[in-house]
């Protein structure tokens, strides 16, 4: 009871400071007028045939994915792999039994919601792959994608069963693979330039997209005649992958049997 | 509509996403439930995303058109693109916010595993009564 009245002190005192803080202006004029010039820029070289010749240029029409894959690039290297380790973690707590085949046979919901669930995840993973396919020209992109793809096995899971999914193919192991592939992936591609540079002896940057004017390499600007953001697409493919199927294992080593799951904290009844 | 008016609404939208912030803070804080923490921290975390979001935030004024930040033409002259540069609104905001909110979702679903894991070994996810759990068996062990 005291502990509620002291937490809710805290909590007033604190709204009230930064309220005041904020209403005689600690955080400046509001929207800051000088993070503009950093938008301009980044808007000015994102698609622009005429700027500079050309010389700093991510060509894709969507900016925001330009910033994440290009301008910033690095950094989302990084959040995947924090991503990555996130779910590391949350595996390396089922190491026992996630690996295990489930031995009981669900039958699962209805017919009628069966059949209607298939034609849904067809539909699922077809908006998953279009939006990464055409993040670099619509709002889209591989976290997207990714997250919009692993809708379907958690449907797939609730209406048909855990053990449904594993004889499909969608196993603990498929899926970890398909995850550290798409990984490696990613940092082959943002290797790649400068691997091919180092080869043909010119210059060459980690993670650069088109040519620049000390670093002649680059992917190619279009794919069948549609502005492709160059490894943008790349990028947003290979995400999609280890995002989706980094879920998909979640989710699978969580819809783990109560019966299966338990022998995971066997022994552990004492000494907490 | 004024300009006036305009700043007084962009700072109650301040306002109440310093007050998304405290509620959240308190129910991660207080709440002994595990569930009700991991419900709050994703709403902190949505009202530090949305707080970031506004600082990409222009203006609107009558005969001001904003869009976001996508080229739709694709072959622009350069009227076209001065035109976007004058219009979209900051994409970079937008694109850490992107990733921020993937890299959230990755830490709830880990989350959530600790705490399904955690009331499998205790058979509650309060955590007042886990710490009483843990106590006794200390003491148990100390005597």
């Amino acid at each position: 009871m005291l502990r509620d009245v002291a937490f809710a002190v805290t909590l007033v005192v604190f709204i009230v400071l930064l309220a005041v803080a904020t209403g005689l202006g600690g955080l400046g004029p509001l929207p800051p007028p000088r993070l503009r010039p950093l938008a301009v820029n980044v808007l000015n070289t994102t698609y622009n045939p005429y700027y500079a010749a050309r010389n700093f240029t991510a060509d894709a029409p969507e900016a925001v994915t330009a910033v994440v894959w290009d301008y910033r690039g690095l950094d989302t290297v990084f959040e995947t792999a924090v991503f990555y380790g996130a779910i590391i973690g949350a595996l390396a707590l089922y190491r026992e039994v996630s690996k295990r085949v489930e031995e009981s046979r669900p039958r699962g919901l209805s017919t009628i919601v069966k059949v209607s669930t298939a034609v849904m995840v067809v539909a699922i993973a077809a908006v998953g792959v279009s939006t990464a396919m055409h993040g670099q020209l619509t709002p889209g992109g591989g976290f997207q994608a990714g997250s919009i793809i692993a809708v379907a096995p958690v449907v797939l899971l609730v209406v048909f069963s855990k053990s449904f999914l594993e004889k499909a193919g969608v196993r603990y192991a498929k899926m970890v693979a398909l995850r550290s592939a798409a990984l490696v992936g990613i940092g082959l591609a943002a290797l790649a330039v400068a691997i091919a540079a180092g080869a043909m002896g010119c210059w060459g940057y980690v993670l650069q997209n088109q040519p620049k004017p000390d670093a002649p390499l680059g992917y190619p600007p279009r794919a069948l005649d549609v502005p492709s953001g160059g490894s943008l697409m790349v990028f947003n493919v290979l995400e999609m992958l280890a995002v989706a199927a980094g879920f998909t294992v979640v989710f699978l080593v969580l819809s783990t049997s109560e019966k299966l799951a338990k022998e995971e904290v066997v022994g552990e009844e004492h000494g907490y | 509509m004024d300009t006036e008016f305009v700043r007084v609404a962009y700072m109650i939208v301040v306002l109440s996403m310093y007050v998304n912030i405290g509620v959240s803070l308190y129910a991660a804080l207080a709440k002994p439930n595990l569930v009700k923490k991991i419900i709050a921290l994703t709403i902190l975390g949505d009202s530090v995303n949305t707080f970031i979001i506004l600082v990409g935030y222009r203006f609107w004024r009558p005969g001001v058109f904003l869009q976001p930040p996508v080229l739709t033409n694709l072959r622009p002259t350069s009227e076209v693109i001065r035109q976007f540069l004058e219009k979209a609104v900051d994409p970079i905001p937008q694109a850490l916010v992107l990733t921020a909110i993937v890299i959230n979702l990755a830490v709830t679903v880990f989350l959530a595993t600790v705490a399904l894991h955690m009331y499998r070994h205790f058979g509650t996810v309060n955590m007042d009564v886990v710490g009483r759990l843990k106590r006794y068996e200390v003491r148990k062990e100390m005597a």
